[in-house]
């Protein structure tokens, strides 16, 4: 059994962790909290966008895009060559610049491994957001783009149009194929998911219903659903400066509200198991001054019990002594 | 004067939500006015100026907008953009900042499409910059 005094040096110990895990703990509600803000926030652009989306693509069927993953214009011929070409992915993988966060990235990195295990490195490329993410993930020797260095604390719509900027056009270039973003969502307050989503070429299934040439009901507008199926109403309908510009520039603003809204997703998920984590922390340390304490109560005890069995022995041996001398 | 409904969403808020009895937007070619009972419309906007009149105010009000699109249904407008500021939440000192850093950026010899991310970044911010010393 260890001394009183160990076990009070391991209990001061494991009170002082348990003085950080609990600030952790108030700080990452806090930071979820926000996070959970701004993802509401989000949400009415992207559905207007959504909206505006399947409306062009219902008045204007004909518009053809690379961001459908349609071949336009001059491109049809080279586009023999490029088929022969090994197709290349990109993967946008969410991770944290801070660890500590439960199985969060771990979480992320398993799906990462199961989808890249089958693989030939040329044929994806990882693009990895937070610090731990990148080191971990160039550490076990998969194909990391090196020049994609970008935090993954506070999101902020600035970075998110640079990281979408890029892609799009590296998407637009052809350097990759499809565009896909991995990313934890949430399900609920306690659950949380790991989802790996198309970004580009984008899906123009999503937005109007192909076989009825209708808009999807739930988007559409009061007003749109009057409109015939036929390019006769749709010369009636102004879009400036062309459908092609028009569809194009919310396709960049769609990607881009799609890559920010899934950064505050991921720091929301982040945040929470970081929570979650820093609260077992804490009450593990609960558990286990209680035992201690419990211990400790014990050695001391018994070592009082002892110095008093010696006390009154050693008395009774001198009385003893007394009455026979 | 007939009004109708407009909607400014961004990125990060809904920027506006209410009646309007004038809009004027920034598109490529110039400033471009849009009315009640305008015709259906999709168009888009580029770095500029927003403008509108709410009903009982003679003044214009302000929104500093960052591209995106305008969709203009019956009487119901919306304006989708990357971000909207108020002037008076504009940060000029941040802002000038950024244009130092485009303007180095731009003199540096960069890739097209890094030269475009910085003019974008320039434009952004001489539009703040603009906008907010009112």
């Amino acid at each position: 059994m260890p001394s009183a005094k160990e076990i009070k040096s391991s209990m001061r110990g494991i009170r002082d962790t348990m003085k950080i895990t609990k600030a952790m703990y108030m700080i990452s509600t806090i930071k979820m909290r926000k996070a959970k803000h701004q993802l509401e926030a989000t949400e009415p652009y992207f559905y207007g966008l959504q909206e505006a989306m399947s409306s062009i693509l219902y008045n204007f069927p004909s518009v053809k895009s690379r961001y459908f993953g349609e071949v336009v214009g001059e491109e049809e011929e080279s586009e023999g060559k490029k088929d022969s070409g090994s197709k290349k992915k990109g993967y946008i993988v969410l991770s944290s610049d801070r660890g500590l966060a439960g199985a969060y990235n771990q979480n992320v990195f398993k799906v990462v491994e199961n989808l890249v295990e089958h693989m030939d490195k040329d044929e994806y490329e990882l693009m990895v957001v937070g610090e731990l993410g990148l080191h971990t993930l160039t550490g076990r020797g998969y194909n990391v783009n090196q020049d994609f260095h970008y935090t993954a604390t506070e999101p902020s719509l600035e970075r998110a149009r640079i990281v979408a900027e890029n892609l799009i056009l590296d998407y637009y270039n052809g350097i990759y194929d499809e565009l896909h973003v991995i990313y934890t969502r949430m399900i609920n307050s306690m659950e949380t998911t790991v989802e790996i989503q198309q970004l580009l070429p984008l899906k123009k299934t999503d937005f109007i219903d192909m076989e009825n040439e209708k808009i999807p009901r739930h988007l559409r507008s009061a007003e749109s659903g009057k409109l015939g199926a036929n390019e006769g109403d749709a010369q009636e309908y102004l879009i400036e400066p062309s459908p092609q510009v028009v569809l194009e520039e919310i396709v960049r603003n769609y990607v881009t509200g799609y890559i920010y809204g899934t950064l505050v997703q991921a720091t929301a998920c982040e945040e929470n198991s970081r929570m979650t984590a820093m609260k077992s922390a804490t009450d593990n340390a609960k558990d286990m001054l209680n035992v201690l304490t419990v211990q400790y109560n014990r050695v001391r005890q018994a070592a009082i019990t002892q110095q008093i069995t010696e006390i009154s022995s050693g008395a009774r041996a001198l009385k003893k002594n007394k009455t026979k001398s | 004067m007939a009004s109708f409904n407009l909607k400014v969403l961004s990125c990060d808020r809904l920027f506006y939500k209410g009646e309007c009895d004038a809009l004027i937007y920034p598109a490529q070619d110039g400033g471009t006015e849009i009315l009640a009972n305008h015709t259906q419309m999709t168009a888009q906007v580029s770095v500029g100026e927003l403008r509108y009149k709410v009903p009982g105010d003679p003044e214009w009000k302000i929104a500093v907008v960052t591209g995106g699109i305008v969709k203009v249904g019956h009487n119901d407008v919306t304006v989708i953009v990357y971000s909207a500021e108020k002037p008076e939440e504009i940060d000029a000192e941040r802002a000038r900042k950024a244009k130092e850093a485009a303007e180095a950026e731009m003199r540096e010899k960069q890739s097209k499409v890094d030269q475009r991310i910085s003019e974008d970044s320039f434009n952004r911010a001489v539009q703040r910059i603009k906008s907010a010393g009112r």
